[in-house]
């Protein structure tokens, strides 16, 4: 399934609301909260990693993982937060928005 | 964080998740790094140096690629740079002066008279006028023996006038008699930049002065071209020329003027005003006894001032076209080379066409991937435009050597300053701009789904950059042709020029140029002493008929004036004016040229005899139209007294870039003038330097005081007249050979790239039956397809500029249809040899291999 320009961004941040996670952990989290139907290329999720700290709505600092290796956490900040809200509030509008004029599925049901 | 810091923090995170994950999870980390740090190198200049690195490495992968786009921008940069800087030293640039647009020049050449009428004359309008007699080879001996340098004799006021202050002692004073003023360069030379020079004495020729100061580093004079060493006082000049008193001599014209006009003073007005002042000067050192004629024209004169802010050149009028020629031709040179590297780009990003697509797949931007191309094309533009700037120096000084290489070389103040350094850098760009931004906006278009898709080796181009390849290589072959138009033209020009019909027989003549005014022989003397070198040169073994005469053959000297004759009728001015000669006896058949009637001079014709001449065709049409001129007279306006017309002789071509003027011949015995200098004719069996060299001994063993000019052959004479033009025809040559060679490669490389391309289509052509030559005719077309509208244009584009080398060649229009047609077929026969080659493997391929390659 493509990807929406912003909406990786957009899910790094609700996936970090639960708590802070590594990098993969991310991709991990994504794909299992999609039902395993999104699969998140390490390759773009990184850069947007990069992208969202330098914003200033995740922070890093490296913690021990739960296998006992040390790795980088990221977490939301108060930014963050406020972004995700109003990034939440504009996706709901967009998707409802384009349901309305997709309506019901064209064909089969008479 | 230093970008250091976050790499290795970065560097160290992804190890961390590797070891977690496993490297299959996380897929190709290498380029997920790059682009996080495209993403923290948000900053602009973070950003341009991640580019800068990136497109490093890229070149650094393709050295091939990046050294012949570098050389080949750089050679274009560079000369253009070389020319830019010549025209901005001859043409451009202001002299180092105090405010220079208040410096005015008059028209020309001044007495020593008038100079100070107008000094003392015209405080109204100019502030102060000085002078000065041009620069001029002089021994200067600073103690340790004579050695070659350059003299200018100037007004005292001279450096006060231009408001340029000693870097050291004091400069020239008004009241100076024996004082000189070194430039910077003679001081660092003569004396190693020692302040104690000043005070000593320094030898010009025989004569001594005293060093009274040092002129500022950056000041050459007011010649541009024409630097001096030492500058020293007018006051001066009886001592340096013995026995010529031209200060005394209000009619004898040796200075230039410079004058700075007052504050607020226009060109015009300070003419205006000025233009009375210099009718009462010329009316007055002319004398009472002016005919009528001359003081009207002189009335009809307006003194014209022209602004000389730039300085004075001889070099600047000669120049100035050639030099805007060149600069043209390396323009559409420098034009081809940023063409050159553009296809090598379209190629290049078809190769990259997996890397690029692969980064707008996981998110870069386009223009992100346009920043990075066109970071890579300003990388190549600024190494070219560094090598450029390194090869422009010595570029622009072989070319002036190059000049120049008979005679003087030219002192010129050639160096890189901001000027040069701010075009190299905007060529720079534009080369980048050029080379780079088409084919960024097209490799950045890459469609995603199929340039995942294939593989690299079957990925065709889209019609689209199939297009602008073609385009690339048609615009190629059109300044290509303009450029061999170019140096067919000026071939051409050239081999008509040395073959035109000069009126004269040059096998064999010498002209030997005696300085016989110089060594004091005047009238009845320096007929004696010409009647005795005559026959001491014609009694040399090996030596054919000897004469003589005032200007010579092919010397660029000539005189004038204003000629009447029996039953002429026109007013005083242009119609009357004719050039003359002073020659001596049997003069034209010993040049070889051709009588149409009469007879030549002989020894008859002396002093006691009637007074001849003889007359060439056109001043025969002109004076005596549809008569016969023989036995009817001419005169000099100026007196009126007749000479009789025994000959005509067909034209002597002295300048075979002019038309054929009218001239008039009188034998130099039967004249009260005294030869500016005797220039002896002689015809030679073997024009050897060793019978050069005895002919000047033989005038030695005449009268050891007495210089020779010169010794020259009719031939060498002759080409170095024509010096400026083997200059054009060398250089354009060149730039044909080099644009003929990249037509070449471009048409090989569209070819050789259409066959790639098209390799499968043509196996199944093949394999359907399509025979070799029709295979060959295919790629042929699609070669002729980019060659045509390029030679078309091209042609247009000769014809358009055409008018740039009016002027400049001579016995051909610019738009000659021999010189547009043959560089035409001379460029579509190479660009259909050049993609001959291709066609040919094309025609080879077996059909089998060219379709498993699908």
């Amino acid at each position: 399934m493509d990807l929406l320009q912003g909406t990786l961004d957009m899910m790094v941040l609700r996936t970090l609301l639960m708590g802070p996670l590594h990098g993969y952990g991310i991709a991990k989290a994504i794909r299992a909260s999609s039902g395993e139907s999104l699969e998140i290329e390490f390759g773009s999720l990184y850069p947007a990693l990069k992208r969202l700290e330098l914003q200033g709505w995740i922070a890093s600092k490296w913690d021990t993982s739960e296998t006992n290796r040390q790795a980088k956490y990221y977490r939301l900040t108060a930014a963050g937060r406020k972004r995700l809200a109003s990034e939440h509030s504009k996706w709901a509008e967009f998707v409802n928005a384009v349901t309305r004029v997709m309506g019901p599925a064209p064909g089969g049901e008479v | 964080m230093t970008w250091r810091d976050r790499e290795r923090d970065m560097q160290e995170e992804l190890k961390a998740l590797e070891e977690i994950a496993g490297h299959k999870a996380l897929g190709n980390l290498t380029l997920a790094a790059e682009d996080a740090r495209a993403v923290w190198r948000w900053g602009w200049l973070d950003g341009l140096l991640a580019d800068l690195r990136y497109a490093l490495r890229v070149l650094r992968r393709q050295p091939g690629f990046a050294a012949v786009a570098v050389v080949s921008l750089g050679l274009g940069i560079g000369a253009n740079a070389a020319i830019f800087s010549l025209m901005d030293t001859l043409l451009w640039r202001q002299l180092p002066v105090k405010a220079p647009e208040r410096l005015v020049t008059m028209d020309c050449c001044a007495s020593y008279y008038s100079w100070r009428q107008f000094q003392a004359r015209s405080k109204d309008v100019l502030e102060d006028v000085l002078a000065t007699a041009g620069t001029e080879p002089r021994d200067l001996d600073t103690g340790g023996g004579p050695e070659a340098g350059r003299m200018e004799l100037v007004s005292g006021n001279f450096f006060s006038v231009l408001g340029v202050s000693p870097a050291l002692g004091r400069v020239l004073a008004p009241d100076d008699r024996d004082a000189a003023v070194l430039s910077y360069a003679y001081w660092q030379r003569a004396y190693g930049g020692n302040p104690t020079a000043i005070g000593r004495t320094i030898r010009v020729g025989k004569v001594p002065f005293t060093i009274s100061g040092v002129a500022p580093r950056e000041f050459f004079g007011v010649l541009v071209g024409d630097a001096a060493d030492v500058w020293v006082p007018l006051a001066a000049q009886p001592a340096l020329y013995p026995g010529q008193a031209w200060l005394d001599k209000p009619n004898t014209n040796f200075l230039e003027l410079l004058a700075r006009l007052r504050v607020g003073v226009t060109v015009e007005r300070a003419s205006d005003a000025l233009t009375p002042l210099s009718h009462a000067i010329d009316l007055e050192r002319a004398g009472p006894a002016l005919p009528d004629w001359v003081r009207k024209e002189i009335d009809h004169e307006r003194l014209k001032l022209v602004p000389a802010g730039k300085g004075l050149s001889y070099l600047r009028r000669r120049f100035s076209k050639p030099l805007r020629v060149l600069l043209a031709m390396v323009a559409i040179g420098l034009l081809l080379a940023c063409i050159n590297v553009m296809s090598l780009q379209f190629a290049r990003a078809d190769q990259r066409r997996r890397e690029l697509t692969v980064r707008l797949a996981i998110g870069a931007g386009r223009w992100r991937l346009i920043r990075q191309l066109m970071t890579e094309a300003l990388f190549l533009a600024v190494g070219g435009g560094l090598l450029g700037l390194g090869l422009s120096r010595p570029a622009a000084a072989a070319l002036v050597s190059l000049i120049w290489s008979m005679g003087k070389t030219p002192q010129l103040p050639l160096h890189i300053d901001g000027t040069v350094l701010l075009f190299v850098t905007a060529l720079s760009v534009a080369a980048a701009l050029v080379c780079g931004l088409i084919p960024a906006l097209r490799a950045s278009r890459a469609e995603l789904a199929s340039g995942l898709q294939q593989g690299s080796r079957s990925a065709t181009a889209g019609p689209a950059s199939r297009w602008w390849s073609r385009a690339a290589a048609s615009v190629q072959l059109s300044l290509s042709l303009v450029l061999i138009a170019g140096s067919f033209l000026f071939a051409f020009n050239l081999y008509r020029l040395t073959h035109i019909d000069t009126g004269l027989n040059r096998s064999g003549l010498v002209m030997l140029d005696v300085d016989t005014r110089g060594a004091g022989y005047r009238g009845a003397e320096n007929i004696e002493f010409n009647r005795r070198l005559l026959a001491r040169l014609a009694a040399m073994p090996g030596v054919g008929r000897v004469s003589f005469s005032e200007n010579g053959v092919f010397s660029g000297r000539n005189s004038n004036d204003q000629m009447g004759a029996d039953g002429f009728q026109a007013p005083d001015g242009k119609e009357r004016n004719a050039y003359y000669d002073l020659v001596g006896p049997h003069y034209f058949s010993t040049i070889g040229a051709r009588l149409a009637s009469g007879r030549d001079f002989d020894e008859k014709d002396n002093a006691a005899a009637p007074k001849v001449a003889i007359v060439n065709r056109e001043f025969a049409r002109h004076f005596f139209p549809g008569r016969d001129p023989l036995g009817q007279n001419i005169y000099h306006q100026r007196d009126r007294k007749p000479w009789q017309v025994i000959g005509v002789v067909e034209e002597i071509r002295s300048d075979v870039r002019q038309k054929p003027q009218r001239y008039f011949y009188v034998p130099q015995w039967q004249t009260q003038q005294d030869p500016w200098t005797t220039r002896f004719l002689l015809r030679v069996g073997n024009a050897r330097s060793g019978t050069l060299a005895s002919l000047r001994a033989a005038v030695r063993a005449e009268d050891k005081s007495t210089r020779v000019i010169s010794v020259d052959t009719a031939d060498t004479l002759l080409n170095n007249t024509l010096d400026l033009d083997r200059l054009i025809a060398a250089l354009s040559f060149g730039f044909g050979l080099l644009a003929l060679t990249l037509a070449a490669v471009g048409a090989y490389g569209l070819a050789a790239y259409n066959v790639t391309r098209r390799t499968g289509e043509i196996g199944i052509r093949m394999a359907l039956g399509a025979t070799r030559p029709r295979v060959m005719r295919l790629v042929i077309r699609e070669a002729w397809l980019a060659a045509a509208p390029g030679i078309v244009a091209g042609t247009v584009a000769a014809v358009a500029l055409g008018r740039l080398v009016a002027g400049l060649v001579f016995e051909m229009k610019p738009a000659d249809p021999l010189v547009l047609g043959s560089a035409a077929l001379v460029l579509a026969a190479v660009a259909l040899g050049a993609s001959w080659i291709p066609a040919r493997r094309a025609a080879r391929l077996d059909p089998m291999v060219a379709l498993r390659n699908e």
